[in-house]
């Protein structure tokens, strides 16, 4: 037993093989004597019991929640994940222009991007982003890929449902495009022709590992669902 | 140079234990108050038995919680104060498993020895100058030996259950709580030595004049200090809990008991726990002595007013605390560890302190008049 004294650790240079490097000199281990050793351990063991008697006495440390009763108080710690979320500006138009990097970051496929083309624009934009809730496992590796800031990790954890097809849900609020194009343009009612509504349970949803349009199945080739549903049996 | 002293309380606190009220029934002819005597100390017992075990248990959980930042049993009751009820009740209505393989009688029995080595030392206890079932001449060695009889239950119940956990756990309990034992006896006996008796009453009644933690000149507070390691070591827990450690064995040498049998040896463990503080108290803490400074005064008039079975069972948590306190900070250690602390650390210092202890007692080195009634 003994402990290495990184306080006295010197930084110089030496020469290695005509190279001159800098090199850090760690002091030797050092054995500690018994009294030493005695001491040492004496004072972790009152120290641990000091920090430990200051938990006990201070109650405003306790982290436990009693849930259902301070269901309205709740706080969440910053990064706390519990549900995959759109974010919406103020108008309640989103930032995910479909460019499918959260799909490809998805570990185990729980993400599943349908685009389109634009009818007005033109040009490529989403359509319907499906998350499946009963494969997600909350790794947040979406929101990182995320280039536009379009996802978040929100702290809803109520999400028990009676049925499984109940845990995929459309995330966006309507197919179309971002909130940047949507702003462009002047007119509310052209703005509206652009953008088709949608809700939550509104797409087609599986169940126990039957394909269903535009849902692949868990383990099911990726071709079998596609865009608009053609591509799958129904 | 001053003291902290006791001031003289025995004319206050006449000693009659309830052995002795029920021989003098039965010598007074008064068989029916003599059988009252007796039955109301079996009963006492038992009711001291199930209260202890059931607020122990709740304390230890509480107080478990807050160490680490828990709040612990919240529902059942006011702050879950009934929870250790519920758990009882729901331990009484269990199915009572035996393993097919087990040897039969011996896995029945040995809970039972378990508890009734707790059981008994109850018994000698003095709780205050009134409270005791009896108070035994050899009091210090009939705690000593009992409390080394529990193990043979441990063993028991380890090697009967024919589990490799079991009976890993009950040859390390063997191992731990015969070594410990060795410590925790040579600091037992330097209180012996200061009082020149080995009646715990006459113990407690010796520490009028000072309690022989600081009365004894440091030799006191050593033994005591080894006393609480050596006795956290013989009740099985944290950070000496290797018998039963959870992460290694399972549960150690109950894994394969169930229901009330199971019950039975984490009664005994928590009894056990308020066995060996209030042993720690009666020898070095003045037992059920009120606390004085010098003599005289407002001060110790006050602590004298308190009821001296307070006082004992003030102290007695105070050093369940301390236990459940080391508990919950500690790490477990590893069988070499626990066998290096024991025979190369705290036996060495134990024969010095006797031998100390001895040359203080014999040459009369300390200052204050030892006390004998």
């Amino acid at each position: 037993m003994g402990r290495v004294d990184f306080s006295d650790v010197k930084h110089e240079t030496r020469a290695f093989a005509g190279v001159t490097v800098p090199v850090s000199v760690v002091p030797r281990f050092k054995r500690q004597t018994y009294p030493t050793r005695f001491l040492f351990s004496l004072k972790s063991l009152i120290d641990g019991m000091r920090l430990t008697f200051g938990y006990l006495v201070r109650p405003s440390k306790v982290v436990t929640r009693q849930y259902p009763e301070n269901r309205a108080t709740l706080k969440f710690p910053e990064r706390y994940r519990a549900s995959l979320k759109f974010k919406f500006d103020e108008n309640g138009y989103q930032h995910c222009n479909g460019c499918g990097s959260c799909e490809r970051a998805c570990p185990n496929g729980s993400i599943i991007l349908n685009t389109r083309k634009g009818e007005i624009t033109g040009r490529n934009e989403i359509e319907r982003y499906i998350w499946r809730m009963d494969s997600c496992v909350l790794c947040n590796a979406c929101v990182e890929a995320c280039a536009f800031g379009a996802l978040e990790m929100s702290h809803e954890f109520e999400n028990a449902v009676y049925d499984r097809r109940l845990l995929v849900y459309t995330l966006n609020r309507y197919a179309g495009p971002t909130a940047n194009v949507l702003l462009k343009e002047e007119n509310l009612e052209a703005r509206a022709a652009m953008m088709t509504k949608l809700d939550t349970y509104g797409g087609p949803v599986p169940m126990n590992g039957h394909a269903l349009p535009t849902v692949r199945a868990l383990g099911s080739p990726r071709d079998e669902a596609k865009p608009d549903g053609k591509g799958a049996a129904s | 140079m001053t003291y902290l002293t006791l001031a003289a309380t025995q004319g206050a606190f006449k000693t009659v234990t309830v052995s002795e009220r029920t021989a003098q029934a039965f010598a007074d002819g008064s068989w029916i108050l003599a059988l009252v005597y007796i039955l109301a100390a079996v009963g006492a017992l038992g009711a001291l038995v199930t209260v202890v075990g059931l607020v122990l248990i709740y304390a230890e959980r509480k107080i478990a919680a807050h160490f680490q930042c828990r709040l612990g049993p919240m529902r059942v009751g006011w702050h879950g104060i009934l929870q250790t009820v519920a758990d009882a009740i729901k331990l009484l209505l269990k199915e009572d498993v035996i393993p097919e393989r087990a040897d039969k009688a011996m896995h029945l029995l040995a809970p039972f020895l378990s508890m009734m080595a707790t059981v008994m030392i109850l018994g000698v206890l003095p709780y205050s100058p009134i409270l005791q079932i009896v108070d035994l001449n050899i009091g210090v060695l009939y705690v000593t030996a009992i409390s080394g009889f529990g193990v043979m239950g441990i063993l028991l119940g380890g090697w009967s259950s024919n589990n490799k956990w079991s009976m890993v756990g009950a040859m390390r309990a063997g191992a731990q709580i015969i070594s410990y034992e060795i410590s925790a006896t040579l600091a037992l006996l330097v209180v012996v030595l200061f009082s020149g008796s080995m009646s715990l009453a006459e113990i407690v009644q010796s520490q009028d004049a000072g309690w022989w933690v600081w009365r004894a000149h440091g030799v006191g507070l050593v033994a005591f200090i080894i006393f609480v390691i050596a006795v956290t070591a013989e009740i099985n827990r944290t950070p000496f809990d290797i018998p039963e450690g959870e992460s290694e064995l399972a549960a150690g040498f109950h894994t394969e008991y169930s229901g009330l049998r199971f019950s039975f040896f984490f009664l005994a463990e928590f009894i056990n726990m308020f066995v060996v503080s209030a042993m720690a108290i009666t020898l070095f803490l003045g037992g059920w002595m009120p606390f004085h400074i010098g003599t005289g005064g407002a001060f110790n008039g006050a602590m004298d007013l308190i009821p001296p079975v307070l006082w004992f069972f003030g102290k007695t948590s105070a050093v369940v605390f301390l236990i459940m306190w080391f508990r919950w900070t500690f790490p477990r250690l590893r069988v070499d560890q626990l066998m290096y602390l024991e025979w190369k650390v705290l036996l060495p210092i134990g024969f010095v302190n006797l031998f100390a202890a001895a040359v203080v007692v014999l040459y009369n080195l300390y200052p204050f008049p030892i006390i004998v009634p």
